[in-house]
């Protein structure tokens, strides 16, 4: 197993030194999701920008959040039509869309997905110096409801796609001191 | 002798894939949902590896690291930690606690194997079980009276092998005579669209066939069964004895 020693590098000396505010959120997010559908599900997403935030939520959509506290706090949302989230799960689980018995096994693979982005995004930080710790993802799905948070330092939205679905990913993070 | 891989991870999916992973491999895999549930398989199962994931309800990866390491009978089962938190302090941690390796989310199968290979011996699974061995654990007969017993969980393949088990077993109840069936889904877990889907496929065969079918389920089982409209109105006997008796 390669270990390094633990050290910050300058870049990230340099993130601690400054805060959230000039962190490449947006870079590293978009690095990550691409990675997680590209392992996991053998997806390629391309970015949508500017984000089509109605393509997401008008009809039946799925939400997976993730929270993280401690010297700095956030959230990630990932957001998915029902339908993405089914093809999602198929193509996680190496089945056929028809082949899904429930929505839990749905739910289940949305809150993975957010899980991974944001257990990636929480070391980054870690590493950076700002500690936190993460939570354990939740999911929140219907036809006609909103997800807000407020009070937030910075606050970023990313649009992704592949081939006719569209995926946003909104990240809130705040300092803790 | 087939060897013993623990999965504890609260992501049914994770579970699926690790298990999925090992397959192929002459393994039996164990499942848990959390580290209380975890530690409780290691000290009945004696698992030969153990992947253990981070961040879980009710007791996390770390402190399930840390009681398997303090208990003399577990601390040398071989752990490889499997998170999305690839923090430097997290891992470093980790590592000192003990693990054997870590595998940082997202991960492919293939890859799980590759390290799981540097730590244990894996050895490929012997001949496959044979289609019709696979399909004659369904069908059991009672007297005149032929069983099909779901499993525990119905998924796409065990739909495919009753399926098509269900054909043969119609032609040799025609050869033999028997107009009997009776359907017992009371050990099934989980009542999913796949499972309401294989019902009524197999009453809809056996009807074909002239072969009369008694459904035997739960009582759990019948009230999720009415909220189904392709099967709210099946009778449900209790027992298997009891859907003999109603022919």
């Amino acid at each position: 197993m390669g270990i390094d020693s633990g050290e910050p590098n300058s870049s990230e000396k340099e993130f601690y030194m400054t805060g959230i505010q000039n962190v490449d959120l947006r870079g590293f997010v978009t690095h990550s999701i691409a990675s997680v559908f590209e392992t996991m599900l053998s997806m390629n997403l391309t970015a949508e920008d500017p984000p089509q935030r109605e393509n997401v939520t008008t009809g039946n959509h799925v939400v997976g959040t993730v929270g993280f506290a401690g010297a700095v706090m956030g959230n990630v949302n990932v957001f998915v039509s029902r339908d993405f989230a089914r093809e999602m799960t198929a193509a996680m689980l190496g089945m056929s869309v028809d082949d899904i018995g429930s929505d839990e096994e749905v739910h289940d693979v949305i809150g993975e997905v957010c899980n991974m982005v944001g257990g990636n995004l929480k070391s980054k930080l870690c590493d950076a110096g700002l500690t936190c710790s993460l939570s354990i993802p939740s999911i929140t799905f219907g036809n006609s409801f909103r997800v807000e948070s407020k009070g937030w330092d910075r606050h970023e939205l990313l649009g992704f796609r592949n081939s006719h679905n569209s995926a946003l990913i909104e990240i809130y993070v705040k300092n803790a001191t | 002798m087939a060897l013993k891989v623990l999965t504890v991870d609260d992501s049914k999916t994770i579970r699926m894939i690790v298990k999925k992973a090992f397959q192929s491999y002459s393994c039996e895999v164990y499942e848990a949902e959390n580290g209380v549930e975890g530690l409780a398989a290691a000290t009945k199962e004696k698992p030969g590896l153990i992947i253990l994931d981070i961040t879980m309800p009710v007791m996390n990866g770390i402190e399930t690291l840390d009681r398997l390491k303090a208990d003399a009978d577990l601390k040398n089962i071989p752990v490889i930690m499997l998170t999305a938190e690839s923090g430097k302090d997290n891992v470093v941690n980790i590592v000192k606690k003990g693990v054997k390796d870590y595998m940082v989310k997202p991960f492919k199968g293939e890859d799980l194997i590759e390290r799981v290979r540097k730590i244990v011996p894996l050895e490929a699974r012997g001949e496959e079980e044979s289609s019709e061995t696979k399909v004659a654990r369904y069908f059991s007969q009672v007297d005149d009276v032929v069983v099909l017993t779901l499993p525990a969980k119905v998924t796409r393949p065990v739909t495919v092998e009753v399926e098509s088990g269900l054909a043969a077993k119609i032609k040799d109840m025609g050869a033999a005579q028997l107009k009997k069936m009776v359907l017992d889904m009371s050990g099934v877990s989980e009542t999913n669209v796949l499972l309401i889907k294989l019902i009524i496929t197999i009453f809809q065969g056996c009807q074909k066939a002239g072969i009369a079918v008694k459904l035997v389920a739960g009582a759990k089982q019948a009230e999720e069964l009415k909220g189904f409209q392709e099967t709210s109105q099946v009778a449900v006997a209790n027992s298997i004895e009891e859907a003999k008796a109603s022919f």
